[in-house]
């Protein structure tokens, strides 16, 4: 993991203008330190556990090589992982979306209510989709068009889909929680399927076939596309995209409804692919927009960066529901932690990411 | 001119600029928000289904709530109905205080973070922690001292136990922000997650009560907890719990506008570098506030177990939340803050006598948190308004990230 291309990428962005090398040699090393600590535990663990089949280390072991383990991380990735790339898009652009979480609520619900009315899991798909784009265009009309405040603007767009996808569900099905819906059954490929752990990755739901694609296509177009290099340039440096003849406006415009559309694939596939949407307390999405926002720090802003550090908490996440399950002696209500308090150390290691340098800040178009 | 000059000066301008605009942005947001939770009330109703005979009429289209009816009882019915001749101190109004009190608590928890720059979204985590351990120290001290006695020392023992564990649970992610440089929204929230996680494990394993079904602590005797004075018991409000509310309302308008710490805490929110050039201590006046902050949400959690609960039971309501909406709509203004909280006391318990009366869910209460924080973050949204109206003019600042945010000093009275 310490080759992954997020380490490449911060190298020719090349528009650092950190005041010390010193804090970027050292941010290098932590990421590198924590995905060497990561190996090195794993690889431990998977030889204790080879030695002591019977200790908590074998059971572990178990666990990890488990392809079921392989597939649950996928699973569980997959809304991380498309809030984390929205993330990316409007960060990059110079908007700040810590709205994720709440678009993550309104589209999950919204994604049940379609598919509920109308019978189409993906006709529901949709509708969760335009439901959080609809939200990420308010929160970028306040935002942009209002000059809001984006860390207020976005707790508040997380505050109202708290609070609005729990009011709708008790108005129209009378509980906080919606009935099942009808989910998509898993596409198989042949042959592949059957390589043992890896075969995971051929066995899934077409939602993480979509994350795939979705990963790849926005490093795609951060890398290769001339609407990338405005995204980045509307986010560094917006002075000089204005003087290029693009409307900066037009392009922190795209990017948050771009974030609005993936975060909503999230969110449709999370709550499609249990076929309920349960809204109480901090409702299903319990975090994992916040949790998305890390997994993209750590992974520098590049998507493929962002999709491995989600991979590593969903994979926590993953085995900490097996050891739930088989019960390790550890209480249940701990292990259910872990995942946030991985969250916290991850931060605190990788410390401060170097934020696109016009990120939460108005850009006005000089007349 | 020194640094420290020049940044009292630019805090001195701010407050100048926006102190009368903050209070007309915070009312237009909140009329706003409320208009938008009718309309939302009357399309719920839409898509709901009721007898012809429940359903009201308004431009020829049946509803089957009415709005009017909704914010009749969210406002008249917080009050205690005050225009129906029978008014009484043990009704709704009583609830309305009571959800009041703690809500002073997490508004000041939020808006002292917010005067130093930082964002403590962790109110609640914070809150369940002081809870929990005041409804553990207080259960423990209770064996010791008993009768009257016993309420006047258990009290303030319990507000106190409830304020250090919060303040402790605060200083976390001050210590984080200040050495890891870890973002303090990020954490925060975490943290709040880590809390209620922890909480449960130790509320559903050694601190149960074994005689309850469900996940809380073993009740309080009735002499740990704040007396029913002037006001009813069964509304579980207590004037005395109001008072200290009072009390820290004022105290931490005192501690911010008139000692040097609360100058550190404005100049960092304000401009931070001017503030560390003008030798503030960055690092610490962040652990500091954070710590604060924390306590003054851990003593809300003390006051829930306290006043209104009697036990430590898991799912705390999420005042926590709602102290960013108190703080937000008072402009992060410790004497703003009083006002606020009743306004947002009123719809708290508003919303429970609205879901008598109607069939409206109570999450209605929830959307309007999130609406009026949305409003109260886009003062621009208000000027271009205001422009259309002849003779407004000058321009509010947001409600910034750094903190930037207006005192009031020009005798703005508290309820």
């Amino acid at each position: 993991m310490s080759e992954t291309p997020a380490d490449h990428d911060d190298g020719d962005t090349g528009t650092t203008d950190e005041p010390d090398e010193n804090g970027l040699f050292e941010r290098y090393s932590t990421r590198a330190l924590v995905a060497g600590v990561t190996i090195v535990s794993v690889v431990a663990l998977l030889l204790a556990g080879l030695l002591f089949p019977d200790s908590l280390a074998g059971t572990l072991a178990d666990t990890l090589t488990s392809r079921n383990t392989l597939a649950a991380a996928l699973r569980l990735s997959v809304p991380i992982a498309f809030a984390a790339l929205g993330g990316i898009f409007a960060e990059k652009a110079g908007v700040i979306n810590i709205g994720l979480e709440g678009l993550l609520i309104i589209s999950a619900f919204s994604a049940i209510y379609v598919a509920d009315i109308t019978g189409g899991v993906w006709i529901g798909f949709a509708g969760g989709v335009v439901a959080s784009t609809l939200l990420a265009a308010l929160f970028a009309v306040v935002t942009i068009g209002f000059r809001a405040d984006q860390i207020i603007a976005g707790l508040a767009v997380w505050l109202i889909a708290l609070g609005l996808a729990p009011f709708a569900s008790q108005v129209i099905y009378g509980s906080p929680n919606t009935p099942t819906v009808a989910t998509s059954p898993s596409i198989t490929v042949p042959v592949l399927a059957d390589i043992p752990f890896f075969g995971a990755l051929f066995s899934a739901s077409p939602s993480v076939y979509l994350l795939f694609a979705a990963v790849f296509g926005s490093w795609y177009v951060f890398e290769r596309t001339a609407f990338g290099r405005w995204i980045r340039a509307s986010g560094e440096n917006p002075k000089a995209l204005d003087t290029a003849g693009v409307s900066v406006t037009h392009v922190r415009y795209a990017a948050v409804l771009i974030s609005g559309v993936l975060a909503g694939m999230g969110g449709a596939a999370l709550s499609l692919d249990l076929g309920q949407f349960t809204g109480n307390g901090p409702t299903m999405v319990n975090g994992k927009g916040f949790i998305a926002i890390v997994a993209y720090l750590f992974g520098n802003y590049n998507p493929i960066g962002a999709f491995l550090s989600t991979m590593l908490f969903a994979g926590l996440d993953a085995v900490q529901t097996v050891l739930q399950i088989q019960g390790i002696g550890i209480p249940r209500q701990l292990i259910r932690i872990t995942p946030f308090v991985v969250v916290i150390i991850v931060l605190a290691l990788v410390g401060r990411t170097r934020l696109p340098e016009a990120a939460g800040e108005h850009y006005d178009t000089e007349e | 001119m020194s640094a420290v000059d020049r940044a009292r000066d630019a805090i001195d301008r701010l407050v100048d600029a926006s102190a009368s605009e903050r209070i007309l942005i915070s009312t237009a947001a909140l009329v706003l928000s409320v208009l938008i939770g009718a309309v939302l009330v009357l399309v719920a109703g839409r898509m709901t289904t009721c007898t012809a005979g429940e359903a009201v009429y308004y431009f020829g289209t049946g509803f089957c709530y009415d709005p009017v009816v909704v914010f009749d009882r969210l406002f008249l019915g917080a009050l205690g109905d005050p225009f129906s001749g029978n008014w009484s101190p043990n009704g709704q109004f009583a609830v309305t205080l009571r959800e009041t009190t703690v809500l002073i608590f997490t508004g000041l928890s939020v808006a002292l973070a917010f005067r130093a720059g930082i964002f403590n979204i962790g109110t609640q985590g914070q809150m369940v922690v002081g809870a929990l351990a005041t409804a553990l120290g207080v259960l423990w001290a209770s064996s010791l001292v008993s009768g009257a006695l016993g309420t006047v020392v258990l009290i303030p023992f319990g507000l106190l136990v409830g304020g250090v564990f919060g303040g402790l649970y605060g200083a976390v992610p001050g210590l984080l922000k200040a050495y890891a440089d870890a973002n303090e929204v990020i954490t925060t929230i975490m943290l709040n997650f880590i809390a209620t996680g922890i909480a449960l494990y130790l509320v559903s394993g050694v601190f149960k009560d074994p005689e309850s079904a469900a996940n809380q602590t073993v009740p309080l005797p009735e002499f740990a907890q704040f007396p029913a004075l002037l006001f009813g018991a069964r509304q579980d409000f207590s004037i005395v719990a109001l008072g200290f509310g009072l009390l820290a309302l004022a105290a931490l308008y005192y501690v911010l506008e008139h000692t040097s710490f609360g100058y550190d805490v404005r100049t960092s929110g304000v401009q931070p570098e001017a503030a560390e050039y003008g030798g503030v201590d960055a690092k610490r006046t962040v652990i500091a506030s954070l710590t604060l902050s924390g306590a003054l949400g851990g003593i809300a959690g003390a006051m829930y177990v306290m006043m209104i609960l009697g036990t430590f039971q898991t799912g705390i309501p999420s005042y926590g939340f709602d102290g960013i909406t108190v703080s937000i709509l008072a402009g992060n203004n410790p004497l703003g803050v009083g006002i606020a909280a009743l306004l947002f006391g009123v719809l708290k318990s508003g919303t429970t006598v609205v879901q008598f009366a109607t069939d409206v869910p109570p999450q209605l209460v929830g959307v309007l948190r999130g609406l009026i924080i949305l409003f109260v973050a886009m003062p621009e949204f208000f000027r271009l308004a205001a422009r259309r109206v002849p003779g407004a003019g000058s321009r509010p600042e947001a409600v910034a990230t750094d903190g930037g945010s207006a005192t009031d000093r020009g005798g703005e009275t508290d309820e």
